[in-house]
């Protein structure tokens, strides 16, 4: 089987140095579970420092598209996919070092026909041209997708974790250097300013719920405050927790 | 000459053929290992002092056994040296005296050996070992009469006939286990001696940093027993199993799955081909791992396919315990550093949780990915120059990670107080700092080392300072031993050294603190790595506390588990070693643990229930200071203030 | 019995008695004059009284309602009275839609949120259009003025539904199409994206009628830009509607036809999490051991019977009575859990740290002052060890109730 993993060109979120993005990495990992794939990295852009070091993380050969830093990788990556024809493109839930929005394996999928599937945290062969994808759904719940190949499959960071780093692998991987396409980035004008935390808007006393959610939102702050049985009988405790964990809708029984 | 003399000699004669050619057969396997230069010439002009004064040092902490040694090696090798001697020296009946009296000495020794081991102690191995008594006791016994009927002039000889067949078997036996028994530590100890890895050790140089690699070599660290240099196959070789190190091992009381003695046993059975650790007769790993402990010069150690698992690797906090301990001068941490090495260079087969750190290390400089400024957010209040400002300082205070922990900055800000108050002139690298390596090579990254290391000599190299201070072991290690390798040389002061330096100078004037009882734990980096257990006491004493003692101490004190990476790997024990520490220290009744380095207070911090308090020792020196400065708050300043 | 009184406001109540028409102020203190203002107060008589638990010989407090003596809700009453005004538009000037993930025709706060952007966005008389999968209830309360069906086609289809919406939002014109960053809602939006060939303005942290922002460039840079047409929206990047209700008038009869797509998902199916084998991390209940417990396997039937993941304390993992990937705090494991049901645990600072992230938590403990009792919603001072197998006999009685 043949699986490319698409590679951004990530940044360290506290020093800023380039390095490669963690979810991609467990990209690579998961290609790792079908078997001996013919595995290959694809990264477009005007510098492989930061790509280059998934070389001991799991990758053994990298192909580098050279494009300049305004350029729009997508035309690049969909033209080299194209030619190579991979079984499957796995990719980042959102790569870096761009936008960050997250849209670029769906427009390559769009450019390319293929089908896309997100947030996989689990990949299983599955018969000839096909494969299982278990995506992550909120709170541990999985979907267990089958889908035909080719396709696009983005990686979710509850995937496990990356092949941890070895120094001679990524000495020994290889890097092919191709020049990329040019082509110009679309878009209006963004205004661009340094980074700064928003303080979450954390609405709990939601003033538009029903009276019963604002009533139930107000009496559980977080913040303690709640009830407190000193010296309960057991019974009557077990019986008060059932109470309130069933009132939390936590207690699904 | 006798009838029974003239045979003990040819017979002696033809056991040192024997015995030739047993050697040789293990010499040949440690050609196996890669080649390294040695100063022969030196070696074994150097060999008696380094045996009879570095080897008799270690081995002199225990009477009985140095006494012990002394009567059986030196009667065996004085005895049947002189006995080869015997075609020209056999006609005088005194000689056969002398000869007589040594192997007295040396059945005097093999009595002992046998005494020592009724009942045999836990770090003392089985198996060949057993054997052993009985073969020097026969030797010997043997010997002595036939000498004895030679002296006599042949009166004896209804003794000397038996006591012929006696020596033969005990000899025989002896030369037999010069393969691979007891014996062995004879030769390869010898040898080792001659061609120890770290001469160093016997002129009296620090001889405790790691080796660079080279990382264009073709294949990084140890894989295969081939991957070693001959001489460490040799030391291998030289152990004789006395357990010491597993007595010294943190890992091993805490029932890790490590046992020094066992991992240079098995070291030395992958040496032969086709070698299992089936003949290993000692402790065991504890709870040790499923291996199939097989191995040969070409095939890997480390796996579970193999001779030893990788959580034997990754107990080891490379406190030096063992080292320190060993007779035979074997280097345990290096082979496990070296096998290391390729576990995480080749393989990437580090611990779970060692992984983020090393990858924190490569992006971000800290081994939990804060930021750089943020390294000198403790000093909160007091005033903390930075070298960049102005370019030069008479001392540069390294900060190293301990300034991020939250216990560990109030030390840092005790010692910023106290050396305001004793108007030094210093500064920080702040944000220009960057994690020294010593987490990345313990746990056997020596790429991202090598990165750290010339990123912070070449930040150094900027500025200009007398002396580095440090707080913290592990960075002082680094910076005075390891970065010289790389082309830094600095002069490099534990806070303990500096402040004691400052009270006896007169520059700082600590009242006498009238607290409890106060034990000095030993910081390994400090004490066995860089020999410096006195001003820490020194200035201990200084304070007007009473000093209490552990039974480990000093340059023999126990690790904290902190050191090589161990938190992180987090390999599962029975306990922890923290635990057995501090379980020492309140043996000892003090109130007070006083420590010197970030590691070793966060591990005892983390101990729970009713326990000694943890004090470093410049908190306890500004509290003396504070007292003296303001006599009225005297009985205040009593009681240590609660950690929170 | 109200546990709110007025409290009394002399001023205006000797202006009730002015007799008006004279020069001098003259005063009627005989008349009784209505007392119409004066801020409410306190009752705090009042409010122990309803906090009384019938039926107990002990006198017993619940002050789970004590909160219910805050004036908002006192003052509920008198406005609910008349029922709010339906808020209808009828000529909307332009249309902004939403996309709620509405799992089960429920909104999720984050769905409410996101509504809640739309109407800031809607603000100079446009509309708000909800683009739902199925029918939701909520969806008028919650801010929508139209709704608008747009059928999924049978199974997990997110390809088919994705090119329904971006009919619609191409199709009506839409302005603003808002989308949440969550796993499906999100995945929808970048389909939508793609489908239209358009920038999709990605996780927006901040939003209002004249600019977004978000971050980018591995979080450094901050993109501010004025609305574009498709946004999706982080989770708790805004506030949810507060008005009064809204009409959700369908906007046509008939739902968006279904697009026929090629289907290569060839099967899919939910796995539901298994309590006892969710990373802590992602669990939603957990409930945690500490010190206060002995009986492990007693505790991992406690955890099982709740349908709880099991946790543990530092101290508990260091002994090696729960394995290490169990740990909660910060050198474990970091919760993000809605509840937290901790037995015998105090709660050392490194630990609250784990948990400073959920949501409720329950607590049973010995120490009355112990830290955790402090933050927990339910506090329980006793035996944990005690507390478990009345937990796990009323928890078993009840199934065998309902079975």
């Amino acid at each position: 089987m043949k699986v490319t993993v698409l590679l951004s060109a990530g940044l360290h979120p506290v020093s800023g140095r380039p390095c490669p993005a963690a979810v991609e990495l467990q990209a690579i990992r998961l290609a790792h579970t079908l078997g001996t794939p013919e595995l290959t990295g694809l990264h477009a852009g005007p510098a492989a420092d930061a790509v280059r070091d998934a070389l001991g993380q799991g990758l053994p050969r990298l192909l580098w598209l050279e494009t300049a830093v305004e350029d729009d990788p997508l035309a690049g990556l969909v033209a080299a996919l194209a030619t190579d024809r991979p079984d499957l493109i796995l990719a980042g839930r959102q790569a870096q070092g761009a936008d960050d929005s997250g849209l670029l394996p769906y427009a390559l999928a769009k450019a390319l026909g293929l089908p896309i599937i997100a947030d996989a945290v689990a990949i299983e062969p599955a018969g000839e041209g096909a494969v299982h994808v278990v995506q992550a759904l909120p709170r541990g719940a999985r979907r267990r997708v089958t889908v035909r190949l080719p396709a696009v499959v983005t990686v979710h960071p509850a995937a496990p974790t990356a092949l941890p780093f070895a120094f001679a692998a990524a000495r020994r991987g290889t890097v092919e250097r191709r020049a990329g396409q040019a082509a110009l980035r679309s878009g209006a004008a963004i205004d661009e300013r340094p980074y700064r935390k928003r303080p979450k808007l954390i609405a709990k006393a939601a003033a538009g719920a029903s009276a019963a959610d604002r009533l139930k939102a107000a009496t559980e702050s977080a913040a303690g405050g709640g009830r407190l049985l000193v010296d309960p009988a057991p019974d009557e405790a077990a019986r008060e927790i059932i109470a309130h964990l069933r009132e939390l809708g936590v207690l699904r029984r | 000459m006798s009838a029974p003399a003239v045979s003990l000699v040819a017979m002696l004669y033809v056991l040192a053929v024997i015995a030739a050619v047993m050697m040789g057969r293990r010499v040949s396997l440690w050609r196996a290992g890669r080649p390294m230069q040695v100063d022969w010439l030196k070696g074994i002009q150097a060999l008696p002092k380094r045996y009879l004064v570095d080897v008799h040092h270690v081995v002199g902490r225990d009477p009985f056994t140095a006494r012990m040694h002394a009567l059986t090696a030196g009667g065996l090798l004085a005895g049947s040296g002189l006995l080869l001697l015997a075609p020209l020296a056999g006609g005088f009946r005194l000689y056969w005296a002398l000869i007589a009296l040594l192997f007295a000495a040396m059945l005097a020794g093999g009595a002992m050996v046998r005494k020592r081991r009724t009942p045999k102690p836990a770090r003392l191995s089985g198996g060949r070992f057993n054997m052993l008594p009985l073969l020097l006791i026969g030797y010997a016994a043997g010997c002595f009469l036939v000498a004895l009927d030679a002296a006599s002039g042949g009166w004896l000889w209804l003794l000397a006939w038996p006591g012929l067949w006696l020596a033969a078997a005990g000899g025989m036996g002896l030369v037999l286990q010069l393969d691979r028994g007891p014996m062995r530590h004879a030769f390869a100890g010898a040898l080792h001696l001659v061609a120890h890895p770290r001469p160093g050790r016997f002129e009296g140089r620090r001889e405790t940093a790691l080796a660079p690699l080279d990382l264009e070599a073709p294949r990084l660290g140890v894989e295969t027993p081939a991957d070693f240099t001959w001489n460490r196959l040799l030391g291998f070789d030289a152990c004789i199993q006395c357990g010491r190190c597993e007595v010294a091992c943190p890992a091993f009381a805490a029932g890790q799955p490590l046992n020094p003695k066992k991992l240079i046993q098995d070291l030395a059975a992958t040496i032969v081909p086709g070698g299992t650790n089936a003949a290993y007769a000692g402790s065991p790993y504890p709870h040790a791992r499923a291996v199939a402990g097989v191995g040969g010069p070409q095939q890997a150690i480390i796996g579970r396919e193999a001779m030893i698992h990788p959580d034997t690797l990754w107990s080891c906090t490379t406190c030096r315990a063992c080292v320190e301990e060993c007779p035979m001068m074997i280097e345990h941490v290096d082979a496990i550093i070296s096998l290391r090495r390729h576990e995480t260079l080749e393989c990437g087969a580090v611990p779970e949780k060692a992984a983020p750190a090393l990858a924190e290390l490569r992006y971000a400089d800290d081994a939990q990915g804060r930021p750089l400024v943020a390294r000198t957010d403790f000093a909160a209040g007091v005033p903390l120059p930075l070298i960049s400002a102005r370019g030069e300082a008479d001392i540069l205070l390294w900060l190293g990670e301990g300034a991020y922990d939250m216990r560990h900055g109030r030390s840092l800000r005790a010692l910023l107080k106290l050396l305001h108050l004793a108007k030094v002139d210093f500064a920080v690298l702040g944000p220009e700092e960057k994690d020294c390596g010593d987490l990345a090579r313990r746990l056997g990254d020596e790429a991202t080392f090598q990165r750290l290391a010339g990123d912070n000599i070449a930040t150094l190299a900027r500025y200009r300072f007398r002396r580095i201070l440090t707080a913290d072991p592990h960075a002082l290690h680094t910076l005075r031993n390891e970065y010289p390798a790389f082309g830094g040389h600095y002069d490099v002061v534990h806070h303990a050294a500096l402040l004691d330096e400052l009270v006896a100078a007169g520059h700082l004037a600590p009242g006498a603190l009238a607290l409890a009882d106060v034990t000095y734990h030993d910081p390994c980096y400090l004490g066995r790595y860089n020999g410096e257990v006195e001003a820490p006491r020194r200035l201990l004493d200084r304070l007007g506390l009473n000093r209490v003692e552990m039974e480990r101490h000093g340059k023999r004190s126990m690790c904290c588990g902190g050191g090589g990476g161990a938190p992180l790997s987090d390999i599962e024990g029975e306990t922890r070693i923290p635990d057995i520490r501090m379980g020492q220290a309140a043996a000892t009744g003090a109130g007070i643990v006083a420590v010197a380095c970030p590691q070793c207070t966060a591990m005892l911090e983390g101990v729970t229930g009713e326990r000694p308090e943890v004090r470093d020792i410049s908190e306890l020196v500004l509290m003396a200071v504070e007292a003296a400065a303001s006599p009225a708050d005297n009985r205040a300043a009593r009681q240590p203030e609660p950690v929170a | 019995m109200s546990t709110m009184r007025l409290r009394r406001d002399p001023r205006t109540e000797r202006a009730a008695h002015r007799i008006d028409g004279t020069a001098r102020p003259r005063f009627d203190l005989a008349a009784a004059a209505e007392t119409t203002g004066g801020r409410l107060r306190r009752n705090p008589r009042a409010e122990v009284e309803r906090m009384l638990v019938a039926g107990t010989s002990r006198r017993r407090l619940d002050r789970s309602q004590r909160s219910v003596s805050t004036p908002l809700h006192i003052a509920a009453p008198a406005e609910t009275a008349a029922a709010p005004r339906l808020i209808v538009i009828e000529e909307p000037a332009f249309l902004v839609a939403v996309v709620p993930d509405a799992p089960g025709g429920r909104l999720t706060p984050h769905d409410r949120q996101m509504i809640g952007a739309a109407r800031l966005l809607a603000e100079k008389g446009g509309a708000v259009l909800a683009l739902l999968a199925e029918p939701c209830e909520e969806i008028g309360p919650a801010g929508a003025d139209r709704v608008l069906l747009v059928e999924a086609s049978t199974g997990y289809d997110p390809e088919g539904r994705s090119a329904s919406i971006a009919m619609a939002v191409d199709g009506l014109g839409v302005r603003h199409a808002l989308f949440p960053e969550s796993v499906d809602g999100g995945d929808i939006a970048r389909r939508v994206a793609a489908d239209l060939g358009e920038a999709l303005f990605a996780g927006a942290e901040s939003i209002a009628a004249n600019a977004v922002t978000r971050a980018s460039r591995g979080r450094r840079v901050e993109q501010r830009r004025a609305p574009p047409r498709l946004i999706s929206l982080a989770a708790d990047a805004a506030l949810p509607y507060a008005g009064a209700p809204r009409e959700a008038r369908a906007l046509q009869d008939d739902p968006m036809p279904t697009v026929p797509t090629r289907r290569a998902i060839l099967a899919a199916e939910i796995i539901p999490a298994d309590p006892a084998r969710v990373p802590l991390g992602e669990a939603g209940f957990v409930v945690s051991a500490g010190n206060g417990v002995t009986d492990f396997d007693g505790f991992r039937a406690v955890a099982a019977a709740l349908g709880a993941t099991p946790g543990a304390s530092r101290v508990v993992c260091d002994a090696g009575l729960m394995p290490r990937a169990a740990q909660v705090g910060a050198s474990g494991t970091v919760l993000e859990a809605t509840c937290y049901f901790a037995l015998g645990i105090a709660g050392a600072p490194q630990h609250l740290q784990g948990i400073a992230r959920c949501e409720h938590v329950v607590a049973v403990n010995t120490d009355l002052h112990a830290a955790m009792i402090e933050r927990a919603g339910l506090a329980i001072v006793a035996d944990a060890q005690k507390v478990m197998p009345a937990l796990l006999a009323a928890l078993e009685c009840e199934t065998e109730t309902t079975a």
